[in-house]
């Protein structure tokens, strides 16, 4: 630091010196790798750029225009909505029930926390190797349970019907997810001061009135917790669907991300695949921000 | 407790329901794993092997060898240069408050809520760019800024339980932002990089997409990339693929299983 006294710099500079470059570098690679590239891909997508060609003009909202007008868009818009209206909503109430029923001073809650969150320690990549094996239509788990459970008229072709693929879809990634809205529910009803319970308690409220009154007003934050980290994650989900069954049969699996996917590195039209992108961003961020802003307004 | 004892008998069967349908796909897959090609045609899935083996499970290591051992590289470097900026960062924001720094910790944590989808393109033509196209270090670097927001926000989010008093003594006697942070940041941040890393692990090791799209070549390709590989190369061998999901689950199970508490600090819950 010789070379700064030099100058003569008194102390409290030289300190914001410092620390501007030690907070710079990480904070300009951040910025750049989150916003540079969300604007780089929005200027992408108002160009006609195909693959590693290096020639591309502007051709302004063409893109989108275009995206109006493709049916694998609607396609993939209208699974996107079915996974989002089905998913978020199962994987919350899901959540809840399972954190309700640890609340009751269950024996050897521990081991059941564990065990509900296992699936979510797993790669998207696992998840879908262990489902695309449970819903095998001939020799699969579920298949081969029913038929010994006598219930052999239940039997499907599961993720191979175009008819039930997002469901099943669905299915998979509530189990994947159930574990972690267990608890942040949890972590929810355990911060409510006991006193209240207790109160309760006294005056005689019944374990339903209980949870009702007094408990699920006071999950508030839980609920906007799980709801932006379930919806973020339905609008950018790519990965099991594509290890799956890469968003077949046909087109009946398609969503946002996997079309996005297609669009650019299967058929190598870059510039439509960011304008997917940026759908998929603006989507998210209408979701997040306002989020954000409440939560750090205060500070 | 009010609750009357026929409803504890419900309560625990729908416990012990739940736990049977979470643990149904990990039991087939373990099950599978440990049969001949045979035995898995022959059996049902969630049978119990007659004739245990564990060669479903070797060859499956031996194709994906080389990328567990990238997956490594990758989470290495990426969790330690991740925490270590985010322990900077963390601090910065949580006890060197400027004005300004809040609207700036927000962004940050915007970050974390924006799709890949949005970085896969630009990242590809500045990977182009500088010729590592296909290679893994092009996803070393990924992972090294990637990772940065979250260890920020968790790393500011366990300082800001620090008292400031501990703080304000020692500026008394004249220590300076660094110093601080060494003497007295850096000595309670044991915890706080345990749960930050324990997460950088965990999300990398289980990343997929960017693997997809910046790696080609199996000595470049990440665990994930060559699982989803192996799927789609061994559609009907179901205990080599059961055998491969096995190797890649392993670490993570290992951290939720025996350090779960920490790493659950980081997803937001105490």
């Amino acid at each position: 630091m010789k070379p700064l006294k030099a100058v003569g710099l008194n102390p409290k500079t030289k300190e914001k010196i410092i620390t501007t470059l030690i907070v710079l570098p990480p904070l300009m690679s951040i910025f750049f790798f989150f916003y540079g590239f969300s604007g780089w891909n929005f200027f992408i997508s108002l160009t006609d750029w195909e693959g590693f060609l290096p020639t591309q003009n502007l051709v302004g909202f063409k893109n989108y225009l275009a995206l109006f007008h493709d049916s694998l868009f609607w396609t993939s818009l209208q699974n996107n909505l079915l996974l989002i209206l089905i998913f978020v909503p199962g994987v919350i109430l899901i959540g809840l029930i399972l954190a309700v029923l640890l609340d009751q001073k269950v024996r050897g809650e521990a081991l059941f926390r564990t065990i509900y969150l296992l699936p979510f320690a797993l790669s998207f990549v696992v998840t879908a190797a262990l489902w695309a094996w449970m819903y095998s239509p001939r020799v699969g788990t579920i298949n081969v349970l029913l038929e010994q459970l006598g219930l052999g008229f239940l039997k499907s072709g599961w993720i191979t019907d175009p008819s039930i693929v997002m469901y099943c879809i669905i299915a998979a990634l509530i189990w994947q997810f159930a574990g972690y809205s267990t608890i942040i529910f949890l972590a929810g009803i355990r911060s409510i001061p006991g006193s209240q319970i207790a109160a309760a308690k006294v005056d005689g409220a019944s374990t339903f009135t209980l949870y009702t009154r007094i408990v699920l007003p006071q999950l508030k934050a839980s609920f906007v917790t799980a709801f932006i980290i379930f919806m973020c994650f339905a609008l950018k989900a790519f990965d099991f669907i594509w290890v799956l069954n890469r968003g077949g049969p046909g087109y009946s699996s398609h969503i946002l991300g996997v079309s996005m996917y297609k669009e650019t590195f299967g058929f190598d039209k870059f510039a439509y695949g960011a304008a997917y992108a940026t759908i998929i961003l603006v989507l998210s961020l209408v979701i997040v921000v306002p989020f954000l802003c409440r939560v750090y307004r205060r500070e | 407790m009010r609750i009357s004892k026929p409803s504890r008998v419900m309560l625990y069967s729908l416990l012990v329901l739940f736990a049977c349908l979470t643990l149904l796909p990990f039991w087939s897959c373990v099950v599978t794993a440990l049969k001949t090609s045979k035995e898995v045609v022959l059996t049902t899935p969630v049978t119990p092997p007659l004739h245990p083996t564990l060669a479903p499970l070797m060859e499956s290591l031996s194709y994906l060898r080389r990328p567990l051992l990238n997956s490594l590289v990758l989470v290495g470097s990426g969790t330690v240069v991740s925490c270590f900026f985010g322990s900077i960062l963390g601090y910065v924001f949580s006890k060197r408050k400027v004005r300004g720094s809040t609207l700036l910790f927000v962004l940050v944590i915007l970050g974390l809520y924006i799709p890949p989808q949005v970085q896969l393109i630009p990242m590809v033509r500045v990977i182009s760019k500088i010729g590592l196209h296909g290679d893994l270090g092009a996803l070393v670097l990924l992972y090294m800024v990637f990772g940065i927001p979250m260890c920020t926000f968790i790393f500011k989010t366990l300082y800001d339980e620090i008292p400031d008093s501990f703080i304000r003594a020692a500026k008394v006697d004249g220590a300076g932002t660094w110093t601080i942070y060494r003497r007295i940041i850096l000595p309670l941040s044991v915890i706080p990089f345990v749960v930050a890393a324990l997460l950088q692990v965990t999300i990398i090791w289980n990343d997929f997409i960017w693997g997809l799209v910046l790696t080609t070549g199996i000595r470049n390709l990440p665990v994930t990339v060559a699982m989803a590989n192996l799927k789609g190369s061994f559609v009907a061998e179901w205990n080599l693929q059961m055998g491969g999901a096995l190797w890649i689950a392993l670490p993570t199970l290992i951290i939720f299983v025996f350090l779960g508490k920490y790493i659950m600090r980081g997803y937001g819950a105490k």
